[in-house]
């Protein structure tokens, strides 16, 4: 009943944000300089051209109008057909995001997986030796930009050593792609016991899961020392360290109670990596939802530009609903807070 | 640590067990996008780049290359899908025979319908195609037996039979592409978007957005079959990694790729860099619609104060070539009619005498359409300044370049932009891009003696009577002065080093059935 409530309360808290951010992205991308139909229509066009193209898109009506029209046709589930090749945003968000969204789970499973147990280490003794170095790896790490650390990967390990496989897409040419299933070549693969398949996904997957999970983990680690040293100077913990407990039940303590903001914070950094797979995608050439909305924002495309952004909100709001709830399992003071 | 161990265990597997791709008859070439769409009337990215290979003409360009180096004459017009044509003494009415045995993948013949349906389809969609038609003055087209097809002009017309070299407006088959025809799709172009349906060497088998699209040969090609089977086209939008790729031998072509890498990538021995001084000039256009430069004298201070040297240095890394006209070498009829060199004094004279002695502020836009138009940008900055034209380059998007640029908005004053036609013939070229009716004319560009010199050219029958009226042409352009010629950036294509027999065509796209890899 709680959960149901607690549920019912925060759906009502996101439509309206959810709708708030339909009608900027709608106002903004048509408020910029971009003019898709002159994209569209091509250098040779002539006026007549232009109007006809401008009917066609429903660009020759006011943008409230114009905006009426789209929330219709998004209550029912459609949202539009891209204006470069007219295949329907819909269709095509449902293909790319699960590309995209098995890269960012894994960095984020990888980065949270090292992060959060280097984090309560650190926290265990601050300013200690392993503490400097893990601060020092931190930052490093956090400060060398997503792209330029995807090309040294491809230099040095596809490049140079050829360890790697080239960075051209989800799985080799060599081998032949599974049915789809899932939209993760690797699960795709497995499922119909394509060995060679899944090898070769698991492989194209190491460098840019690599790099993105190196990106996620500097903040994770940062957030789980911070909460991790607040968690040894509470006073059970004190009580625990005080009554002899080994410093591996003491991490256990530590870690179940930064459990719930670690979790949290790992909702918001999925969210906010799932917008930043567009570099990483396109260094390694993914193909994924990240490189798909780049394109479609470099190309004036409003209809995947709005697709696209939508996709990311409605994402966002499920994290953090799932991760709400699971905090609620977690730790019994939320439910009363709840 | 161990689990450094297993992520580099991994790595190394899988590295170890993946080569170079290699099947004899595949073609891999790194993309920066996958087609957005294969309907030659509709302008998409990536759309140019498959359709040539996909849809050809009823004539092309015959071999050239006197000079020993495999290269196109574009004098010399010979028939393709047509067997032969003749002319009206008039110039106006041309009835072409059909070859026999020109079949399309789904084994339908080329017939005299095929050509009336896809003038009436691009008729029908208004758009690159009913440009080409009007272009060439097409009044009528008519099947006028099962192979023989009349085309009818409004008047004489010389580059109507090169017009028809190109992919636009094409032949389909239509006997495939009415299958899929509907009341509010007459002409199947939703079908022809993600489909297609040509008489050309290659033909789509399958497309994933953002991955790849797959291309294998016509069986039914009516010329000598290609090397190339299938041809696997993946999109790899990074330019670094393209570069990666095509040094690894994992991709037999890479496009676009900057020119400082391709200094590079000419001593590398495990790539060939095939160059050309095509097709067209890096230019810095005035609107003459926006004061000063509605004034002559001030349009040719800025040719004067332009730092022609440092430009071919620093921007184009001493691989361009210096322009010389609006019309680029390729094209016949260019001469060397742009006579602006350097020179301040000159400069700071003309201004003074436009009323503008000390000299006065511009905003230079520029977008990334071309990777040379940055650095142009800041290399005028520079050089202009030297004469007391203060520029502030601005960057916009390509979107709003496009728009602000086209010929029912002209509203940039000063911009970056390249010349350049599909059709290597001076008349047309000159009628896109500088005529003030031209579709590629981003710059206002109307003066009224130059659009007479380009009108007469269009209509001229007597070659050297032609000729005269190109180059006259030509040098009122460069005193008109509202282009800046810089350099021809040239076209830099990348193969691995097996690849030989690439020919630079028009539309300066690549054409698979002409690579061949020999080792």
């Amino acid at each position: 009943m709680l959960i149901a409530r607690f549920l019912a309360l925060r759906l009502a808290v996101a439509v309206p944000v959810v709708l708030g951010i339909v009608f900027l992205t709608f106002m903004l991308i048509r408020i910029g300089h971009q003019d898709p139909v002159a994209m569209l229509a091509g250098p040779l066009a002539d006026a007549s051209t232009y109007a006809m193209i401008r009917k066609e898109l429903d660009l020759d009506r006011p943008l409230l109008q114009q905006f009426v029209t789209y929330v219709e046709h998004l209550a029912h589930g459609d949202l539009g057909r891209s204006w470069q090749g007219g295949a329907p945003v819909l269709r095509e968000i449902v293909t790319h995001f699960p590309i995209t969204l098995e890269l960012v789970v894994l960095a984020v499973g990888l980065a949270a997986f090292v992060g959060i147990p280097v984090g309560i280490r650190a926290a265990m003794r601050p300013n200690g030796r392993f503490d400097q170095i893990t601060r020092f790896g931190a930052l490093t790490a956090f400060s060398i930009p997503t792209y330029w650390m995807g090309l040294m990967a491809i230099l040095v390990f596809f490049y140079f050593l050829r360890w790697a496989p080239p960075p051209m897409g989800r799985v080799s040419l060599e081998v032949i792609a599974p049915p789809v299933v899932t939209g993760s070549v690797l699960v795709d693969s497995l499922i119909s016991a394509n060995w060679a398949a899944a090898r070769s996904a698991a492989a194209q997957l190491v460098l840019p899961v690599a790099c993105f999970a190196l990106l996620a983990m500097a903040p994770i680690i940062k957030h789980t020392r911070a909460i991790a040293i607040e968690v040894f100077g509470s006073d059970y913990m004190r009580f625990a360290r005080a009554s002899g407990f080994s410093r591996r039940t003491l991490r256990r303590m530590a870690l179940r109670n930064s459990l719930a903001p670690v979790l949290t914070f790992l909702g918001t950094e999925l969210t906010s990596l799932l917008a930043a797979a567009s570099l990483i995608e396109y260094i390694f050439s993914w193909g994924g939802l990240g490189q798909y909305g780049l394109n479609a924002i470099l190309q004036g495309d409003f209809a995947v530009v709005q697709g696209y952004v939508l996709t990311l909100a409605l994402f966002s709001v499920v994290v953090f609903l799932v991760v709400d709830l699971a905090v609620l399992v977690l730790e019994p003071r939320a439910q009363l807070r709840a | 640590m161990k689990l450094c161990h297993a992520v580099f265990a991994t790595v190394l597997a899988a590295g170890l067990a993946a080569p170079a791709f290699s099947q004899q008859n595949t073609l891999v070439i790194a993309m920066t996008a996958t087609p957005k769409g294969f309907d030659p009337d509709i302008w998409v990215p990536g759309q140019i780049e498959s359709t040539v290979n996909v849809y050809e003409g009823l004539t092309r360009f015959g071999l050239g290359g006197g000079d020993g180096k495999r290269s196109l004459d574009f004098t010399k017009l010979e028939p393709h899908f047509a067997e032969k044509w003749t002319v009206s003494p008039d110039g106006k009415t041309y009835v072409f025979k059909l070859r026999k045995g020109v079949k399309s993948p789904f084994g339908n013949e080329l017939s005299a319908a095929d050509v009336v349906w896809t003038y009436e389809k691009s008729a029908w969609q208004k758009r690159t195609g009913l440009f080409m038609k009007n272009v060439d003055r097409v009044q009528k087209v008519e099947a006028i037996a099962p192979d023989e097809v009349r085309f009818t002009l409004s008047e004489p017309n010389r580059i109507f039979l090169s017009s028809l070299t190109l992919h636009i407006p094409t032949l389909f088959d239509s006997t495939e592409a009415k299958k899929h025809a509907t009341a509010e799709d007459p002409y199947a172009t939703k079908w022809l978007a993600a489909n297609t349906a040509g008489y050309g060497p290659y033909h789509l088998q399958s497309v994933q957005a953002g991955q790849q699209a797959v291309f294998v040969v016509n069986p039914n090609y009516v010329f000598d079959k290609p090397f190339y089977t299938r041809v696997i086209w993946r999109e790899v939008p990074s330019a670094a990694t393209r570069v990666a790729l095509v040094r690894t031998g994992q991709v037999q072509y890479a496009e676009q790729i900057p020119l400082q890498q391709i200094k590079e990538l000419k001593s590398d021995r495990t790539v060939k860099v095939e160059s050309v001084a095509a097709p067209g000039a890096a230019t810095v256009r005035m609107n003459p619609k926006f004061p000063p430069f509605d004034k002559q004298k001030v349009r040719q201070a800025v040719a004067y104060a332009t730092d022609y040297k440092a430009i071919g240095e620093a921007v184009f890394l001493g691989l361009g070539t210096r322009a010389r006209s609006m019309l680029s070498p390729p094209i016949p009829g260019a001469i060397d009619a742009y006579h602006y060199e350097t020179d301040y004094a000159k400069a700071k004279q003309l201004l003074a005498e436009a009323g503008l002695p000390n000299g006065f502020d511009t905003t230079l836009e520029y977008s990334t359409n071309w990777w040379w138009e940055e650095p142009l940008a800041l290399q005028m900055q520079a050089s202009l300044a030297q004469a007391g034209i203060r520029v502030t380059p601005k960057r916009i998007s390509p979107a709003e370049m496009n728009a602000r640029r086209a010929i029912n908005s002209w509203s940039i004053p000063f911009l970056t932009h390249l010349t350049s036609g599909f059709v290597p013939d001076p008349s047309y070229t000159m009628f896109l891009t500088a005529h003030c009716k031209g579709g590629s004319n981003v710059n206002a560009n109307c003066d009224p003696k130059l659009d007479k010199l380009i009108d007469a050219s269009v209509a001229e029958r007597d070659d050297a009577r032609w000729l005269e009226i190109v180059a006259d042409a030509q040098k009122e352009q460069a005193d008109y002065a509202t282009f800046v010629e810089t350099f021809l950036p040239g076209t830099h294509e990348v193969f691995s080093a097996c690849i030989q027999g690439y020919l630079w065509r028009p539309h300066n796209r690549l054409m698979w059935k002409d690579l061949v890899c020999r080792k």
